[in-house]
């Protein structure tokens, strides 16, 4: 029987010849990688020194510190916490990147996910660098043990495997995909697993695409998302691999827990109602909900496809008055290709706010709701107070649903204003 | 180590599918880090009268994925300083599980919980046999940890357990 690319990866991280999904195994990561954040980095800082008498983490090449949550500062202490990251990096010698954009894609711009790797994180949404065939799991506070030993403690994840057929329809883009899987497989349908994406639809789809359906993996209970390493996965991190690793994929006989397949010809836009990201819904069955604010960006969207699509919607239009439409693309580099292709001044002329990337959107830290207010938004979560007051509501949707809601200030649909966007 | 079996009262059953911890605080009062106010905030939409009758060693039961969403540490903070001393559901949901057995807070999947579990009703998690068993009810079969995750438990929570795992590789055993 063969092995899945998750047993075969944390078979060479754990020195072993071969581990079956159960096995228990200590794995050295690759890459340990954090953004900067109250009660995670700090806390491994100081415990790492106080707790474990440890003044320097081993190989300070394999971690990446980032600087995206918070930026830009709005009060002394933030910056407090930012000093202290810049300070602990460059007394490491671990690189701390800031001002490139969300950790988790950028992640992938520096070739921290180099197809066959292993990475950790404190946060789940690193999952997305599975899009290029690494194996990236966020431990929330057991990466503390990723600062103090080499290796961290694992029982390896059965793998569920999802394969997607069909064509997408105009205007259905990766997000509405992945909220179609939670609606039909079920937000605890791969619980503790991982969930490996493959099939015609993927094989199709832009490494774009796969980032944003693999980040959002922890809203099925996945430990984290997998696409084995294509020609287009190995092209984009040729280059920009900080390891050489040779690219593993799952055998065809390799033992899944389960096998689902997905015809996608069917998926109309959605949109996900709070209060959960298990509650996914007909978009058509909430046109003209009154919203208040648009959000595109996160590391879940705010790419590209994203921009572009938005840029469809949004060319020689207006944001309708009373809403405020921000647009926050996903990493300078992103910002900077928006820019070359005229995206930016579309957002600027139809009354969008443009910001650079910065994870504080997602989270409501700036661009904050009140009570009784409506958000349609691409960021990663609609659980209540997440963008603002626990009484204001987040919609989740793609790019073009944010972009045509914005428009018309209630929800809308933007198949009317788009061809040809999909993926 | 061993890790000391628990018996205590069922303070309160969560049936909800998906539950989101944040709600036992509500999500207004989740940045609220003085314990004493969030415990004397935990569980008011639920029962009014929760902090006052719960006591020290109870339980909680709760249902199919229980802890789904983005959870937050604050709500099982303040359970604790009520006296919560474990959590006993159909099922978790990974971040939750791995967030609060980081806590050192003992945890266990038992399917069909749900069914037996009555308020108040006392029943024991015996950690050994991987079952829980129910006053005047059945006893149940339990997924067991995985023996880092029991080993936590047995530490009190992360810290201790990466301690345990340092002095474990100074000594040259295997954990």
């Amino acid at each position: 029987m063969g092995f899945t690319i998750t047993e075969k990866i944390l078979a060479r991280v754990a020195s072993r010849e071969a581990v079956r999904a159960g096995d228990e195994v200590l794995s050295r990561p690759d890459f340990v990688i954090a953004y900067d954040f109250p009660g995670y980095t700090d806390v491994i800082f100081k415990q790492m020194k106080d707790d474990f008498g440890i003044e320097r983490v081993a190989d300070p090449k394999r971690f990446a510190l980032f600087i995206d949550h918070m930026v830009p500062v709005a009060t002394p202490k933030e910056e407090e916490l930012h000093i202290q990251t810049r300070q602990w990096g460059a007394a490491q010698g671990v690189p701390v990147y800031e001002r490139k954009g969300i950790g988790h894609q950028v992640s992938a711009e520096l070739g921290y996910a180099t197809p066959g790797a292993f990475a950790v994180h404190f946060d789940g949404h690193i999952s997305q660098l599975g899009a290029l065939g690494t194996l990236a799991i966020g431990l929330r506070r057991n990466l503390l043990e990723a600062f103090v030993n080499e290796t961290v403690s694992l029982k390896v994840p059965a793998t569920v495997r999802v394969n997607l057929h069909g064509r997408l329809g105009t205007g259905v883009m990766a997000r509405d995909v992945f909220h179609h899987i939670v609606r039909v497989m079920g937000p605890a349908s791969c619980a503790f697993k991982v969930l490996e994406l493959g099939g015609p639809v993927i094989d199709a789809m832009s490494i774009e695409g796969r980032q944003t359906i693999c980040g959002q993996a922890m809203f099925v209970g996945a430990t984290t998302a997998i696409v084995n390493p294509d020609q287009k996965a190995i092209d984009y991190a040729r280059d920009r691999a900080r390891i050489k690793l040779d690219p593993v994929c799952s055998d065809p006989d390799a033992h899944y827990d389960k096998v689902i397949d997905i015809d996608v010809s069917q998926i109309e836009p959605v949109v996900v109602i709070p209060p959960s990201p298990a509650r996914t819904r007909n978009l058509t069955d909430f046109i003209g909900l009154p919203i208040h604010a648009g959000y595109l960006g996160s590391c879940a969207s705010g790419r590209m496809e994203d921009l572009r699509a938005a840029a469809l919607v949004l060319k020689g239009r207006e944001v309708a008055a009373g809403v405020s439409l921000h647009i926050v693309p996903t990493s300078q580099a992103i910002m900077s290709q928006a820019a070359a292709e005229g995206l930016i001044q579309v957002f600027s002329d139809a009354g969008a706010f443009v910001s650079s990337p910065s994870c504080d959107y997602c989270f409501g830290r700036i661009g904050t709701m009140t009570a009784g207010q409506r958000a349609v938004s691409t960021g990663t979560l609609n659980v209540p107070g997440r963008m603002g007051s626990p009484d204001s509501e987040i919609y989740l949707c793609n790019a073009a649903v944010v972009a045509a809601s914005a428009v018309a200030g209630s929800i809308a649909d933007p198949r009317p204003l788009l061809t040809g966007v999909s993926g | 180590m061993a890790l000391e079996n628990i018996t205590g009262r069922i303070a309160w059953i969560f049936p909800e599918e998906d539950f989101d911890v944040d709600q036992i605080v509500g999500v207004k009062n989740i940045k609220i880090t003085d314990i004493d106010e969030l415990a004397s905030l935990a569980m008011k939409d639920y029962d009014p009268d929760f902090a006052r009758q719960v006591r020290s060693g109870d339980v909680l039961v709760g249902g199919v994925n229980f802890g789904y969403g983005h959870p937050h540490y604050p709500p099982l903070r303040a359970m604790r300083h009520l006296g919560i001393r474990a959590l006993i559901a159909e099922s978790f949901s990974p971040g939750f599980w791995r967030g609060e057995i980081s806590m050192g807070f003992p945890m266990i999947a038992c399917p069909g919980i749900l069914a037996v579990a009555r308020r108040w009703d006392t029943l024991t998690i015996d950690w050994n046999r991987c079952e829980v068993a129910v006053q005047n009810g059945p006893t149940l079969a339990c997924l067991p940890l995985s023996s880092a995750d029991r080993s936590t438990l047995e530490h009190g929570g992360l810290t201790g357990y990466l301690k345990h795992r340092a002095s474990s590789a100074r000594q040259g055993e295997t954990l």
